[in-house]
């Protein structure tokens, strides 16, 4: 090979290799997408037991910490997910008893820790899981735009990760359900199509009244969202933001992002424009 | 060290460890000239140094503590408060305190006015510096650091992402301000037709500056954007952008206000009689612009408290906190300005810019860590270390440090060698279509 | 969109970007090339020379002394020295430059120049006191840049002034030189034949060495009165 090729076919490589960085996902999974529906899980807060193997499971699934969960008095101070608990069960005291809520990240349709990312590490995967990758720089904007709060950043470590529940991506992709919804004992985790699943709280809601809180908190807040709940209380009384609308969190961005590259047009022309204007005055003033 | 080379390749006879030695002694030459250039000029033991100096040791030390430890290492970042003082502070607040030099640009460059020319330089110094210095506070912020360049070499571009567009405007923002000042750089090392490329740049430089200026201060508010729900609504309004941008106005006009003060004091000896005789004037002149913009961005205040209909959430700690920063820290430095500038007292118009100084400061801390989740109680709020707070004080200082450096060599203030002024009448005459144009009018003034 | 696939809202923002970035470099091209195409140097100053209301260039931030040179100052104590554009028009080409050494006094008011023009000279006085630093050699050697460009590259000396700012008083500046050079134009018109008179009325202008277009005999005369040389 000689060196004008070589050169010419690194020049090129590294063209493609630009170029699929800003296109390539969406023109290789272009048409995949057009078949595949988002996954999601739902899940009942009426049936959850707090047993935690849902946790147990997680953590083995992906290699974290062994929770003990034999030991209740976990429940008794507030526990939130943290870069080792990728789900932790909740528990809350209400009219209707002891409630257990199982948390972990929502799987938005339009996440905002995506549309967040500058390294699209940060992954909606059209199977319906939000995943992060290597690339992440760690700047934590994604900690700062999730609504729920769900992405965490080892901290402690020099080579930190954003950690948070994907969703079993590595397991869906061989066929398998989330760890999770596997090993819940008391049905209260329900893995499917995301459309399937709503069909399936709306038949329980309607199908027994008064038994659930009619709304299936998932279905519109946020524009949606992966995991869906159901309750028997109102969702804010078990831990949940209900104040966060149903628009989708990326579209609060959208307003400046479009504007950028308008603006980026408008504004050397119209710059141009008043030097030279100015120009042209000074000159006249200096010919007078 | 093409001379070098050739000279030595015409010896053939000399050894390849000639050449080394002869390479050798030429690095050394250079290191040398550069060891010349860093001593200090003046007293060591100026109250500054002796002030300065130990705190930036110790950022030092703390500096490296942190790129090894991790970013847990002595600071009060958690999960629940994820930005802290770096890009809080440093960032948040650098930026529009930077932003003196793009609105400067367009009245200098872009308007054509004369009368600010002589505070052009220091001002895009202190921008250029300020933004190289707010990219390295980013830089300690990022918790996975060899990562960084990946937004700029596609791994991956996050085009859907605010931050992308922040990052990739202050990467260009930083070479068009660079551009900008290369003259200077140029006049100092007498390097003439290098000077006259990148003069012929300045231009260009500037329309796409102000571009990407407006576009990242308004950025740095469309950051938060996506915040909605973790911010009081008292702050969060659609229109963050916009008040962003605005406030950068002022902010950048009360820091090169401030600036110049200081600066009239500590680099009198660099300034020429130019600088100082229009001084006054210029600094009248910035305080209107000031008070204009004040003025705007109040109005702009008050119809999206009422847009977002803000009176029901005026009640307790945070209401009474809105409205200090409103009324306290805007309107009142509007009415300064005001004043300042009806009764030509620079000295009003000095506190009234310390003041706008101030209320940017609690601004951009009000959305980066005061407002930004108000509801979670004291105890587990974010307040940042001593290490945070001599970290941030060391970016600074090593900051003003490296101002003080250049602006005690290159011709920043005035001193414009006279080469360089020959050139600059020429080039201006070639402009115009007339002569000696620019230098003229401006000695008529005086 | 109803939520169950995903839309990338975002989808065209990449090549939106790419998009943005090739019409700044593009506009930088169109731009440049249309506001140059407009008013280039030469063409401005041919206008400048051309314009009836023109006839004889007066910047004013420059000095002016009576007898048609100027100051600029350049530093505290340093100016520049030249001949104005009327006396240019007057004298026409010039085919000899004599100027005051380096190191040499020269004192405002007094004699200090002498140009050369068809065999005869004219002398002209310095606009303030001071010491030559230096001299336009690329005049000396061409002396027809004097004519191109009287207030550029057409100066003529450098002066170390001591008392500059004293000097500068006794000169004309801003809208009083211009003040001054209409009455020096009118003068100039109460003076001219119907020959000189013709060509203005076309719309020409005073040609250059204007002084043998009224007297071709004892134009030098005519000259040095203008000039406050006349003996």
């Amino acid at each position: 090979m000689t060196r004008r090729e070589f050169l010419k076919l690194s020049i090129s490589g590294m063209a493609s290799f630009t170029l699929s960085g800003m296109f390539g996902s969406r023109l290789e999974a272009g048409e995949a997408r057009a078949k595949r529906e988002f996954m999601g899980v739902l899940v009942d807060t009426t049936r959850c037991i707090g047993c935690r193997s849902c946790e147990l499971a997680c953590a083995e699934a992906h290699g974290l910490p062994i929770p003990n969960i034999d030991d209740a008095s976990v429940f008794s101070s507030p526990r939130n997910m943290d870069p080792s608990h990728w789900t932790v069960v909740q528990r809350y005291k209400t009219e209707k008893g002891e409630i257990f809520v199982k948390r972990q990240c929502m799987h938005c349709n339009q996440p905002a820790c995506v549309a967040a990312c500058l390294v699209r590490a940060m992954k909606k995967r059209e199977e319906g899981p939000v995943t992060w990758d290597e690339n992440c720089m760690g700047c934590r904007y994604c900690m700062v735009s999730c609504p729920f709060d769900v992405p965490k950043f080892e901290y402690d470590k020099a080579f930190g990760r954003i950690m948070k529940c994907n969703m079993c991506y590595e397991r869906l992709r061989i066929g398998k359900i989330p760890a999770c919804v596997e090993a819940c004992p008391s049905e209260a985790l329900l893995f499917g199509r995301r459309r399937d699943l709503l069909h399936e709280a709306k038949r329980r809601i309607y199908g027994s009244t008064g038994r659930y809180f009619p709304h299936v908190y998932g279905e519109t807040d946020v524009g949606g969202t992966g995991y869906l709940y159901l309750s028997a209380v109102p969702f804010e009384r078990i831990g949940f933001r209900t104040d966060l609308g149903t628009k989708a969190y990326p579209e609060y961005t959208t307003g400046f992002l479009y504007s950028v590259p308008i603006v980026l047009i408008l504004w050397p022309a119209f710059l141009t424009g008043i030097h030279h204007l100015t120009k042209e005055k000074k000159r006249k003033e200096v010919e007078r | 060290m093409m001379e070098i080379g050739e000279r030595a390749g015409r010896g053939y006879l000399l050894p390849s460890f000639g050449r080394l030695v002869v390479f050798l002694l030429y690095c050394a030459g250079l290191v040398l000239v550069f060891l010349k250039e860093l001593k200090p000029k003046g007293k060591v033991f100026t109250p500054f140094n002796v002030i300065t100096l130990p705190v930036i040791l110790t950022g030092i030390f703390l500096v490296l503590r942190h790129l090894f430890e991790g970013l847990s290492a002595g600071s009060n970042v958690s999960q629940e408060f994820p930005w802290g003082v770096f890009i809080g502070f440093n960032v948040m607040v650098g930026v529009p305190f930077a932003g003196g030099a793009y609105v400067l640009a367009f009245v200098v460059y872009i308007l054509n006015s004369e009368k600010y020319h002589p505070i052009i330089r220091p001002t895009i110094l202190n921008g250029f510096l300020a933004y190289v210095f707010y990219a390295s506070a980013i830089f300690l912020d990022l918790g996975r650091k060899w990562n960084m360049l990946n937004p700029f070499l596609g791994r991956e571009f996050g085009v859907s992402s605010v931050l992308f567009l922040v990052a990739w405007h202050f990467l260009l923002y930083m070479i068009a301000q660079l551009i900008e000042f290369s003259p200077v750089v140029a006049e100092w090392l007498g390097l003439r037709r290098l000077r006259k490329v990148l003069a012929s740049m300045t231009l260009g430089a500037c329309v796409f500056g102000i571009a990407l200026s407006t576009l990242h201060q308004a950025g740095l508010g469309a950051l938060f954007m996506m915040a909605k729900g973790k911010i009081h609504p008292l702050w969060y309004t659609e229109f963050i952008p916009v008040l962003f941008f605005i406030s950068s106005i002022f902010a950048g006009l009360s820091v090169v206000i401030v600036e110049g003060s200081i600066s009239k004091r500590v680099f009198r000896d660099r300034m020429n009689d130019e600088y100082l005789n229009s001084y006054e004037e210029i600094v009248l002149g910035l305080g209107r612009a000031a008070a204009v913009s004040l003025f705007v961005y109040f109005f702009l205040k008050v119809l999206i408290f009422i847009h977002g209909q803000g009176w029901t959430y005026l009640e307790g700690g945070m209401g009474l906190w809105f409205l200090f920063e409103v009324l306290g820290l805007v309107l009142l430095p509007c009415i300064m300005f005001y004043e300042g500038v009806k009764r030509r007292s620079v000295n009003v118009i000095r506190t009234a810019a310390v003041i706008t100084m101030l209320g940017i400061i609690v601004n951009r801390l009000n959305y980066s860590m005061i407002a930004y989740k108000w509801y979670v109680p004291l105890s587990a709020r974010y307040v940042p270390t001593w290490q945070e707070v001599v970290i941030t004080l060391t970016i600074i200082f090593v900051q003003l440090w490296i101002f003080r450096f250049v602006v005690n060599r290159m011709p920043v203030y005035g001193e414009v060698p006279e080469w360089a002024r020959e050139e600059k009448r020429e080039s201006v005459f070639a402009e115009l279509g007339f002569t000696l144009a620019e230098g003229g009018e401006r000695y008529a003034k005086r | 969109m109803e939520g169950f696939t995903y839309v990338d809202i975002f989808a065209t923002k990449g090549i939106e970007y790419i998009l943005v970035i090739f019409f700044l470099m593009l506009f930088l091209l169109f731009a440049s090339l249309t506001f140059r195409s407009k008013g280039g140097t030469k063409a401005v100053g041919r206008e400048l020379r051309s314009g009836l209301s023109l006839w004889f260039r007066v910047p004013e931030f420059l000095y002016y002394h009576q007898g048609h040179t100027w100051v600029l100052p350049e530093g505290e104590k340093i100016a520049k020295v030249g001949v104005d554009d009327f006396a240019q028009r007057l004298v026409g080409k010039v085919d000899g430059l004599e100027l005051p050494k380096r190191g040499s006094e020269i004192l405002q008011g007094e004699k200090a120049l002498r140009l050369k023009v068809e065999g005869k000279e004219i002398e002209m006085l310095a606009p303030l006191d001071g010491e030559v630093v230096d001299i336009n050699e690329e005049v000396l050697r061409n002396p027809s840049r004097m004519l191109e460009d009287p207030y550029g590259d057409g100066w003529l000396l450098r002066v170390y002034s001591p008392n500059l700012r004293a000097n500068l008083r006794n000169l004309i500046t801003g809208h009083l030189a211009r003040r001054w050079i209409e009455m020096v134009r009118d003068n100039l018109l109460s003076r001219m034949d119907y020959r000189l008179g013709l060509v203005l009325q076309d719309g020409g202008i005073p040609v250059e060495g204007m002084a043998r277009g009224l007297d071709r005999e004892r134009w030098d005369e005519l000259v040095r009165e203008f000039f406050l040389t006349k003996e």
